[in-house]
Protein backbone atom coordinates (compact mmCIF):
# COMPACT_ATOMS: atom_id res chain seq x y z
CA UNK A 1 0.00 0.00 0.00
CA UNK A 2 1.16 3.57 -1.47
CA UNK A 3 1.31 6.60 0.48
CA UNK A 4 -1.75 8.66 0.09
CA UNK A 5 -1.75 12.48 0.08
CA UNK A 6 -4.21 14.49 2.51
CA UNK A 7 -5.16 18.32 2.72
CA UNK A 8 -6.24 20.10 5.76
CA UNK A 9 -6.01 21.62 9.27
CA UNK A 10 -4.62 24.97 7.71
CA UNK A 11 -6.59 26.65 10.20
CA UNK A 12 -5.32 24.17 13.09
CA UNK A 13 -1.65 24.68 12.06
CA UNK A 14 -2.10 28.38 11.73
CA UNK A 15 -3.59 28.41 15.47
CA UNK A 16 -1.09 26.31 16.79
CA UNK A 17 1.74 28.43 15.40
CA UNK A 18 -0.10 31.28 17.19
CA UNK A 19 0.15 29.19 20.52
CA UNK A 20 3.32 28.73 20.22
CA UNK A 21 4.62 32.05 20.13
CA UNK A 22 1.66 32.80 23.02
CA UNK A 23 3.43 29.77 25.04
CA UNK A 24 6.65 31.97 24.77
CA UNK A 25 5.40 35.32 25.73
CA UNK A 26 2.77 34.86 27.67
CA UNK A 27 5.44 34.82 31.06
CA UNK A 28 5.87 38.50 30.11
CA UNK A 29 9.14 38.69 30.66
CA UNK A 30 11.83 37.83 27.43
CA UNK A 31 15.19 37.79 27.42
CA UNK A 32 17.32 39.83 24.92
CA UNK A 33 19.93 37.91 22.44
CA UNK A 34 22.26 39.80 24.25
CA UNK A 35 21.69 38.79 27.45
CA UNK A 36 22.19 34.78 26.40
CA UNK A 37 25.18 36.23 24.18
CA UNK A 38 26.76 37.19 27.55
CA UNK A 39 25.85 35.06 30.23
CA UNK A 40 25.18 31.34 27.85
CA UNK A 41 28.14 30.56 26.43
CA UNK A 42 28.54 26.93 27.12
CA UNK A 43 24.94 26.36 25.86
CA UNK A 44 25.63 28.11 22.83
CA UNK A 45 28.70 26.75 22.21
CA UNK A 46 27.01 23.51 22.17
CA UNK A 47 24.85 24.66 19.45
CA UNK A 48 27.30 25.87 17.29
CA UNK A 49 29.10 22.40 17.55
CA UNK A 50 26.09 20.34 16.88
CA UNK A 51 25.12 22.60 14.23
CA UNK A 52 28.78 22.49 12.62
CA UNK A 53 28.36 26.09 12.56
CA UNK A 54 30.36 28.51 14.37
CA UNK A 55 28.34 31.64 15.06
CA UNK A 56 27.46 33.22 18.54
CA UNK A 57 24.95 35.52 17.41
CA UNK A 58 23.18 33.53 15.27
CA UNK A 59 23.59 30.44 18.18
CA UNK A 60 21.90 33.20 20.51
CA UNK A 61 19.55 33.82 18.49
CA UNK A 62 18.62 30.57 17.59
CA UNK A 63 18.23 29.78 21.02
CA UNK A 64 15.79 32.09 21.32
CA UNK A 65 14.10 31.35 19.02
CA UNK A 66 13.89 27.64 19.98
CA UNK A 67 12.62 28.28 23.76
CA UNK A 68 15.85 26.18 24.65
CA UNK A 69 15.25 23.43 22.97
CA UNK A 70 18.66 22.28 21.63
CA UNK A 71 17.55 19.92 19.06
CA UNK A 72 15.38 23.03 17.52
CA UNK A 73 18.14 25.71 17.80
CA UNK A 74 20.83 22.91 15.85
CA UNK A 75 18.02 22.22 13.50
CA UNK A 76 17.49 26.10 12.89
CA UNK A 77 21.25 27.16 12.34
CA UNK A 78 21.79 24.04 9.50
CA UNK A 79 18.69 25.23 7.84
CA UNK A 80 20.16 28.61 8.20
CA UNK A 81 23.82 27.21 6.78
CA UNK A 82 22.10 25.47 3.79
CA UNK A 83 20.79 29.03 2.48
CA UNK A 84 24.40 30.57 2.97
CA UNK A 85 26.97 30.64 -0.20
CA UNK A 86 30.29 28.93 1.28
CA UNK A 87 32.67 31.17 0.15
CA UNK A 88 36.11 29.92 1.41
CA UNK A 89 38.16 27.76 2.57
CA UNK A 90 40.48 28.06 5.59
CA UNK A 91 44.09 27.48 5.31
CA UNK A 92 45.01 24.85 7.01
CA UNK A 93 44.64 24.95 10.59
CA UNK A 94 47.58 23.79 13.01
CA UNK A 95 46.22 23.10 16.57
CA UNK A 96 49.71 24.02 18.43
CA UNK A 97 48.67 27.67 17.48
CA UNK A 98 45.99 27.73 19.33
CA UNK A 99 45.75 30.83 22.46
CA UNK A 100 45.48 28.62 25.55
CA UNK A 101 43.07 29.90 27.69
CA UNK A 102 42.90 26.35 29.33
CA UNK A 103 44.74 23.42 29.51
CA UNK A 104 44.86 20.47 31.83
CA UNK A 105 46.61 16.75 31.77
CA UNK A 106 45.33 13.17 33.64
CA UNK A 107 48.68 11.84 32.65
CA UNK A 108 51.38 13.85 33.97
CA UNK A 109 51.31 15.69 36.80
CA UNK A 110 54.25 17.97 36.14
CA UNK A 111 54.05 18.91 32.10
CA UNK A 112 55.66 21.61 30.12
CA UNK A 113 54.17 24.93 30.59
CA UNK A 114 52.29 23.92 33.70
CA UNK A 115 48.75 22.60 34.18
CA UNK A 116 46.35 26.58 33.33
CA UNK A 117 42.80 25.50 34.76
CA UNK A 118 41.14 28.70 33.13
CA UNK A 119 37.23 29.08 33.69
CA UNK A 120 35.51 25.43 34.35
CA UNK A 121 32.93 24.27 36.54
CA UNK A 122 34.89 21.18 37.69
CA UNK A 123 36.63 22.34 41.14
CA UNK A 124 32.42 24.26 41.95
CA UNK A 125 30.13 22.47 44.83
CA UNK A 126 27.21 21.55 42.88
CA UNK A 127 25.05 22.90 44.94
CA UNK A 128 22.02 25.42 43.78
CA UNK A 129 23.38 28.91 44.55
CA UNK A 130 20.26 30.76 45.82
CA UNK A 131 21.85 33.93 45.92
CA UNK A 132 21.51 34.10 42.17
CA UNK A 133 18.09 34.83 42.37
CA UNK A 134 18.72 38.04 44.61
CA UNK A 135 21.91 39.04 42.10
CA UNK A 136 21.79 42.62 41.51
CA UNK A 137 23.48 44.78 38.61
CA UNK A 138 25.33 47.06 40.92
CA UNK A 139 26.33 44.02 42.92
CA UNK A 140 27.87 42.22 39.56
CA UNK A 141 29.18 45.39 38.50
CA UNK A 142 31.42 45.80 41.61
CA UNK A 143 32.46 42.64 41.74
CA UNK A 144 33.89 42.84 38.28
CA UNK A 145 35.41 46.13 38.79
CA UNK A 146 37.27 44.42 41.76
CA UNK A 147 38.09 41.56 39.21
CA UNK A 148 39.61 43.86 36.84
CA UNK A 149 41.51 45.93 39.16
CA UNK A 150 43.04 42.85 40.73
CA UNK A 151 43.88 41.53 37.01
CA UNK A 152 45.24 44.83 36.40
CA UNK A 153 47.78 45.05 39.41
CA UNK A 154 49.45 41.20 38.21
CA UNK A 155 52.57 41.93 36.32
CA UNK A 156 52.47 40.94 32.43
CA UNK A 157 53.14 37.74 31.30
CA UNK A 158 55.62 36.41 28.72
CA UNK A 159 54.97 34.33 25.71
CA UNK A 160 51.73 33.98 23.05
CA UNK A 161 49.47 31.81 24.70
CA UNK A 162 51.15 28.60 22.84
CA UNK A 163 51.88 26.11 24.73
CA UNK A 164 53.66 22.53 23.76
CA UNK A 165 52.05 19.76 22.85
CA UNK A 166 52.13 16.82 25.87
CA UNK A 167 52.40 14.43 23.36
CA UNK A 168 55.37 15.36 21.36
CA UNK A 169 57.64 14.66 24.62
CA UNK A 170 56.73 11.23 24.48
CA UNK A 171 56.41 10.91 21.06
CA UNK A 172 60.42 11.92 21.25
CA UNK A 173 61.23 8.76 23.54
CA UNK A 174 59.87 6.95 20.78
CA UNK A 175 56.62 6.07 23.12
CA UNK A 176 54.34 6.87 20.02
CA UNK A 177 54.75 6.40 16.52
CA UNK A 178 55.37 9.52 14.59
CA UNK A 179 53.72 10.76 11.67
CA UNK A 180 54.98 12.78 8.69
CA UNK A 181 52.39 15.62 8.45
CA UNK A 182 49.35 14.21 5.68
CA UNK A 183 48.29 17.37 3.32
CA UNK A 184 46.00 15.55 1.46
CA UNK A 185 42.85 16.91 1.00
CA UNK A 186 39.74 15.59 3.18
CA UNK A 187 36.68 14.52 2.31
CA UNK A 188 33.89 16.34 2.83
CA UNK A 189 30.22 15.02 4.27
CA UNK A 190 28.50 18.28 3.84
CA UNK A 191 29.20 17.76 -0.18
CA UNK A 192 29.17 14.43 -0.59
CA UNK A 193 27.42 10.74 0.52
CA UNK A 194 30.00 8.71 2.87
CA UNK A 195 30.23 5.67 2.36
CA UNK A 196 31.96 2.38 4.33
CA UNK A 197 33.90 2.20 5.43
CA UNK A 198 34.51 5.74 5.89
CA UNK A 199 37.85 7.46 5.59
CA UNK A 200 39.55 8.92 8.44
CA UNK A 201 38.75 13.01 7.39
CA UNK A 202 34.71 11.70 7.34
CA UNK A 203 34.92 10.36 10.84
CA UNK A 204 36.12 12.90 12.74
CA UNK A 205 33.61 15.73 10.64
CA UNK A 206 30.94 13.20 11.84
CA UNK A 207 31.97 13.22 15.28
CA UNK A 208 32.85 16.64 15.94
CA UNK A 209 29.62 17.67 14.82
CA UNK A 210 27.57 15.14 16.69
CA UNK A 211 25.26 15.29 19.44
CA UNK A 212 27.26 15.92 22.88
CA UNK A 213 24.69 13.21 24.83
CA UNK A 214 25.09 11.02 21.75
CA UNK A 215 29.33 10.95 21.61
CA UNK A 216 29.22 10.91 25.20
CA UNK A 217 26.73 8.15 25.46
CA UNK A 218 28.74 5.72 23.17
CA UNK A 219 31.86 6.94 24.42
CA UNK A 220 30.53 5.77 27.54
CA UNK A 221 29.58 2.11 26.74
CA UNK A 222 32.96 1.91 24.79
CA UNK A 223 34.15 2.66 28.77
CA UNK A 224 31.57 0.03 30.02
CA UNK A 225 32.53 -2.67 28.14
CA UNK A 226 30.89 -2.40 24.69
CA UNK A 227 33.92 -1.12 23.34
CA UNK A 228 37.36 -2.13 24.17
CA UNK A 229 39.16 1.49 24.86
CA UNK A 230 40.13 2.84 28.13
CA UNK A 231 42.12 5.74 27.49
CA UNK A 232 43.80 8.19 30.14
CA UNK A 233 43.49 11.93 28.75
CA UNK A 234 47.06 12.93 27.88
CA UNK A 235 45.93 16.46 27.34
CA UNK A 236 42.89 19.11 27.32
CA UNK A 237 43.00 22.53 26.05
CA UNK A 238 40.68 25.13 25.13
CA UNK A 239 41.51 28.11 23.16
CA UNK A 240 41.45 30.38 20.41
CA UNK A 241 42.27 28.87 17.01
CA UNK A 242 42.78 31.52 14.78
CA UNK A 243 41.85 31.25 10.99
CA UNK A 244 43.17 32.35 7.76
CA UNK A 245 41.84 32.19 4.03
CA UNK A 246 44.67 32.16 1.15
CA UNK A 247 44.68 35.43 -0.67
CA UNK A 248 43.89 34.72 -4.26
CA UNK A 249 46.90 33.70 -6.40
CA UNK A 250 49.31 33.87 -3.26
CA UNK A 251 50.76 30.82 -1.59
CA UNK A 252 52.45 32.86 1.34
CA UNK A 253 51.13 32.92 4.47
CA UNK A 254 52.01 36.39 4.99
CA UNK A 255 49.65 37.23 2.20
CA UNK A 256 46.74 35.47 3.44
CA UNK A 257 43.59 36.88 4.96
CA UNK A 258 43.33 36.96 8.78
CA UNK A 259 39.56 36.48 9.53
CA UNK A 260 39.07 35.58 13.20
CA UNK A 261 39.42 32.81 15.75
CA UNK A 262 37.39 30.23 17.08
CA UNK A 263 37.20 28.38 20.50
CA UNK A 264 37.79 24.94 20.34
CA UNK A 265 37.70 21.79 22.64
CA UNK A 266 40.93 19.63 21.67
CA UNK A 267 41.74 16.26 23.55
CA UNK A 268 44.66 13.87 22.76
CA UNK A 269 43.65 10.47 24.85
CA UNK A 270 46.38 7.92 25.15
CA UNK A 271 45.62 4.17 24.75
CA UNK A 272 48.33 2.32 24.82
CA UNK A 273 48.47 -1.29 22.05
CA UNK A 274 50.11 -3.62 20.88
CA UNK A 275 52.51 -3.20 18.43
CA UNK A 276 55.78 -4.90 17.00
CA UNK A 277 58.77 -3.45 17.77
CA UNK A 278 62.00 -2.73 15.51
CA UNK A 279 63.13 -6.38 16.34
CA UNK A 280 59.81 -8.11 15.16
CA UNK A 281 59.02 -8.80 18.60
CA UNK A 282 55.35 -7.88 20.27
CA UNK A 283 55.67 -5.02 22.74
CA UNK A 284 53.23 -2.17 24.02
CA UNK A 285 53.02 1.23 22.39
CA UNK A 286 50.54 4.66 22.87
CA UNK A 287 48.04 5.32 20.20
CA UNK A 288 46.29 8.60 20.14
CA UNK A 289 42.61 9.20 20.50
CA UNK A 290 42.10 12.56 19.10
CA UNK A 291 38.75 14.91 19.94
CA UNK A 292 37.87 17.87 19.07
CA UNK A 293 34.72 20.44 18.87
CA UNK A 294 33.89 23.97 18.80
CA UNK A 295 33.81 26.04 22.13
CA UNK A 296 33.96 24.46 25.42
CA UNK A 297 32.88 20.93 25.53
CA UNK A 298 35.58 18.78 27.47
CA UNK A 299 32.78 15.69 27.72
CA UNK A 300 31.98 15.41 24.35
CA UNK A 301 35.97 15.82 22.94
CA UNK A 302 36.84 13.44 25.27
CA UNK A 303 34.04 10.87 24.54
CA UNK A 304 34.78 11.95 20.44
CA UNK A 305 38.62 10.72 21.46
CA UNK A 306 37.40 7.52 22.33
CA UNK A 307 35.29 6.73 19.76
CA UNK A 308 37.90 7.78 17.28
CA UNK A 309 40.12 5.19 18.49
CA UNK A 310 37.96 2.58 18.74
CA UNK A 311 37.17 3.70 15.14
CA UNK A 312 40.38 3.17 14.27
CA UNK A 313 40.19 -0.90 15.38
CA UNK A 314 37.37 -1.93 13.38
CA UNK A 315 38.14 -6.00 14.47
CA UNK A 316 36.47 -5.80 17.55
CA UNK A 317 32.67 -7.44 17.91
CA UNK A 318 32.00 -4.20 20.20
CA UNK A 319 29.53 -1.97 18.88
CA UNK A 320 31.57 1.35 19.42
CA UNK A 321 34.12 -0.09 17.19
CA UNK A 322 31.35 -0.93 14.20
CA UNK A 323 31.56 2.40 12.38
CA UNK A 324 27.79 2.06 10.98
CA UNK A 325 26.83 1.62 14.27
CA UNK A 326 28.57 5.10 15.67
CA UNK A 327 28.37 7.40 12.83
CA UNK A 328 24.68 7.04 11.39
CA UNK A 329 23.42 7.45 15.26
CA UNK A 330 25.48 10.17 16.46
CA UNK A 331 23.92 13.35 13.93
CA UNK A 332 21.28 15.65 16.03
CA UNK A 333 19.63 16.42 13.27
CA UNK A 334 19.04 13.15 11.32
CA UNK A 335 18.45 11.20 14.79
CA UNK A 336 15.91 13.71 16.26
CA UNK A 337 14.71 14.47 12.66
CA UNK A 338 13.69 10.42 12.48
CA UNK A 339 12.74 10.09 15.74
CA UNK A 340 10.30 12.83 15.43
CA UNK A 341 9.18 11.84 11.96
CA UNK A 342 6.71 9.07 13.99
CA UNK A 343 4.32 11.80 15.34
CA UNK A 344 3.79 12.31 11.81
CA UNK A 345 0.75 11.15 10.15
CA UNK A 346 0.83 7.63 9.27
CA UNK A 347 -2.73 7.00 8.92
CA UNK A 348 -2.35 4.55 5.57
CA UNK A 349 0.41 2.49 7.09
CA UNK A 350 -1.46 2.29 10.48
CA UNK A 351 -4.57 1.59 8.87
CA UNK A 352 -2.46 -1.16 7.29
CA UNK A 353 -1.58 -2.48 10.27
CA UNK A 354 -4.46 -2.88 12.03
CA UNK A 355 -6.03 -4.48 9.09
CA UNK A 356 -3.29 -7.40 9.48
CA UNK A 357 -3.86 -7.64 13.25
CA UNK A 358 -7.83 -7.79 13.28
CA UNK A 359 -7.03 -10.30 10.59
CA UNK A 360 -5.07 -12.29 12.42
CA UNK A 361 -7.38 -12.29 15.22
CA UNK A 362 -10.72 -13.11 13.68
CA UNK A 363 -8.67 -16.42 11.97
CA UNK A 364 -7.95 -17.14 15.51
CA UNK A 365 -11.16 -16.56 16.34
CA UNK A 366 -12.84 -18.79 13.96
CA UNK A 367 -10.25 -21.05 14.32
CA UNK A 368 -11.20 -21.88 18.36
CA UNK A 369 -15.06 -21.58 17.44
CA UNK B 1 53.05 45.38 6.14
CA UNK B 2 51.57 41.96 5.00
CA UNK B 3 47.94 41.61 4.61
CA UNK B 4 47.99 38.36 7.54
CA UNK B 5 49.51 41.17 10.09
CA UNK B 6 47.36 43.85 9.06
CA UNK B 7 44.01 42.05 8.86
CA UNK B 8 44.72 40.47 12.28
CA UNK B 9 45.30 44.19 13.59
CA UNK B 10 42.37 45.36 12.13
CA UNK B 11 40.29 42.84 13.00
CA UNK B 12 41.11 42.19 16.93
CA UNK B 13 41.90 46.11 17.47
CA UNK B 14 39.69 48.67 18.03
CA UNK B 15 37.21 48.87 14.31
CA UNK B 16 37.64 52.77 14.99
CA UNK B 17 41.02 52.07 12.99
CA UNK B 18 39.54 50.55 9.86
CA UNK B 19 36.92 53.11 9.66
CA UNK B 20 39.44 56.05 9.84
CA UNK B 21 41.91 54.22 6.84
CA UNK B 22 38.60 53.38 4.79
CA UNK B 23 37.63 56.86 4.95
CA UNK B 24 40.62 58.28 4.25
CA UNK B 25 40.69 56.71 0.91
CA UNK B 26 37.04 56.93 0.42
CA UNK B 27 37.52 60.58 0.70
CA UNK B 28 39.92 60.96 -2.23
CA UNK B 29 39.25 58.36 -4.68
CA UNK B 30 36.07 56.99 -5.95
CA UNK B 31 35.64 53.52 -4.71
CA UNK B 32 32.80 50.79 -6.46
CA UNK B 33 31.08 48.30 -4.93
CA UNK B 34 31.27 44.97 -6.66
CA UNK B 35 30.33 42.67 -3.55
CA UNK B 36 27.94 44.59 -0.84
CA UNK B 37 28.38 43.07 2.13
CA UNK B 38 26.44 40.19 2.64
CA UNK B 39 26.98 37.16 4.65
CA UNK B 40 28.46 33.03 4.10
CA UNK B 41 30.51 30.17 5.43
CA UNK B 42 34.44 29.56 5.44
CA UNK B 43 35.12 25.60 6.03
CA UNK B 44 37.56 25.53 8.14
CA UNK B 45 40.65 22.85 7.50
CA UNK B 46 42.10 21.83 9.86
CA UNK B 47 44.66 19.40 10.92
CA UNK B 48 45.16 16.57 13.80
CA UNK B 49 47.55 15.61 16.00
CA UNK B 50 47.08 11.98 15.69
CA UNK B 51 47.98 10.87 12.66
CA UNK B 52 48.66 14.01 11.28
CA UNK B 53 45.84 14.28 8.88
CA UNK B 54 43.36 17.04 7.56
CA UNK B 55 39.60 17.13 8.04
CA UNK B 56 36.99 19.26 8.18
CA UNK B 57 36.31 20.91 11.41
CA UNK B 58 33.10 22.94 10.28
CA UNK B 59 32.94 25.88 9.13
CA UNK B 60 32.00 29.85 10.46
CA UNK B 61 30.08 32.34 9.59
CA UNK B 62 31.43 35.18 7.78
CA UNK B 63 30.66 38.54 6.35
CA UNK B 64 32.69 39.23 2.94
CA UNK B 65 32.68 42.41 0.77
CA UNK B 66 34.57 43.62 -2.39
CA UNK B 67 35.34 46.73 -3.80
CA UNK B 68 37.07 47.99 -6.96
CA UNK B 69 39.90 51.62 -6.93
CA UNK B 70 40.79 52.15 -9.71
CA UNK B 71 41.32 48.57 -11.83
CA UNK B 72 42.48 47.25 -8.48
CA UNK B 73 40.01 45.08 -6.26
CA UNK B 74 39.76 44.38 -2.64
CA UNK B 75 38.62 42.17 0.10
CA UNK B 76 37.32 42.14 3.40
CA UNK B 77 36.54 39.08 4.83
CA UNK B 78 36.07 38.69 9.13
CA UNK B 79 34.02 36.47 11.13
CA UNK B 80 30.67 37.05 12.42
CA UNK B 81 28.20 40.13 11.25
CA UNK B 82 30.34 42.64 10.79
CA UNK B 83 29.05 44.79 7.49
CA UNK B 84 30.54 48.17 8.36
CA UNK B 85 33.74 46.55 9.56
CA UNK B 86 33.80 44.11 6.31
CA UNK B 87 33.52 46.84 3.60
CA UNK B 88 36.04 49.03 5.63
CA UNK B 89 38.73 45.94 5.44
CA UNK B 90 37.91 45.96 1.60
CA UNK B 91 38.64 49.39 0.67
CA UNK B 92 41.85 49.02 2.33
CA UNK B 93 43.11 45.65 0.67
CA UNK B 94 42.39 47.67 -2.59
CA UNK B 95 44.23 50.60 -1.71
CA UNK B 96 47.08 48.68 -0.54
CA UNK B 97 46.93 46.75 -3.99
CA UNK B 98 46.87 49.87 -5.89
CA UNK B 99 49.92 51.25 -3.69
CA UNK B 100 48.02 54.12 -2.52
CA UNK B 101 50.10 57.20 -1.92
CA UNK B 102 47.88 57.04 1.73
CA UNK B 103 48.93 53.97 2.77
CA UNK B 104 52.20 54.74 2.90
CA UNK B 105 51.49 56.56 6.13
CA UNK B 106 49.27 53.64 8.01
CA UNK B 107 52.27 51.58 9.22
CA UNK B 108 52.65 54.19 12.32
CA UNK B 109 49.38 53.60 13.28
CA UNK B 110 48.73 49.40 12.59
CA UNK B 111 52.20 49.40 14.58
CA UNK B 112 50.48 51.41 17.44
CA UNK B 113 47.42 49.43 17.70
CA UNK B 114 49.52 46.45 17.38
CA UNK B 115 51.81 47.24 20.63
CA UNK B 116 47.97 47.96 22.12
CA UNK B 117 46.65 44.81 21.27
CA UNK B 118 49.94 42.95 22.18
CA UNK B 119 49.27 44.34 25.68
CA UNK B 120 45.94 43.19 26.15
CA UNK B 121 47.02 39.96 24.93
CA UNK B 122 49.61 40.64 27.61
CA UNK B 123 47.66 41.08 30.82
CA UNK B 124 44.85 38.29 29.58
CA UNK B 125 48.03 35.59 29.94
CA UNK B 126 49.02 37.10 33.82
CA UNK B 127 45.21 36.24 34.14
CA UNK B 128 44.89 33.14 33.39
CA UNK B 129 48.66 32.56 35.24
CA UNK B 130 46.73 33.04 37.99
CA UNK B 131 45.13 29.79 37.59
CA UNK B 132 48.08 27.95 36.55
CA UNK B 133 48.30 24.62 39.19
CA UNK B 134 51.41 24.77 41.47
CA UNK B 135 51.99 21.53 43.02
CA UNK B 136 53.12 20.89 46.65
CA UNK B 137 53.62 17.52 47.41
CA UNK B 138 52.08 16.47 50.73
CA UNK B 139 54.10 15.12 53.33
CA UNK B 140 53.62 12.06 55.77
Amino acid sequence: MGYVAVKGGTEAIEASIDRLKYERLKGGEQVDVSAILSSMRLLIDQVMSEASLYSPELAALAIKQAEGSMEEAVFLLRAHRSTLPRLYYSETVEPERMAVERRISASFKDIPGGQLLGATHDYTHRLIDYSLLEEEEEERKQWLEQYEAELSALEDAAGDGTYPKVVEYLRDEGLFETFEPDNAEPDDVTKNVFQFPASRSERLQILTRGQTGAVTALGYASLRGYGQVHPTVGEVRVGQLPITVPAHGSEDGDDSYYIGSVRATEVESFVPMPAKGPDGKQELRFEIGYGICYGQNETKAIAMSILDQCLEHPGSDAPSHDEEFVLLHVDTVESTGFISHLKMPHYVTFQSKLDSVRNTRKGRDGHES
Amino acid sequence: MKRRRMTEILIEGNPELADRLASEIRHHYPVRELVAPRQGLTMIKMRETAKQSLFYLGEVLVTEAKVEIGDHIGVGIVAGVREKLAGDLAVIDAACRAGLSETAGWSAMLEAEEIRLADRNRRELAALEKTKVQFDTMEE
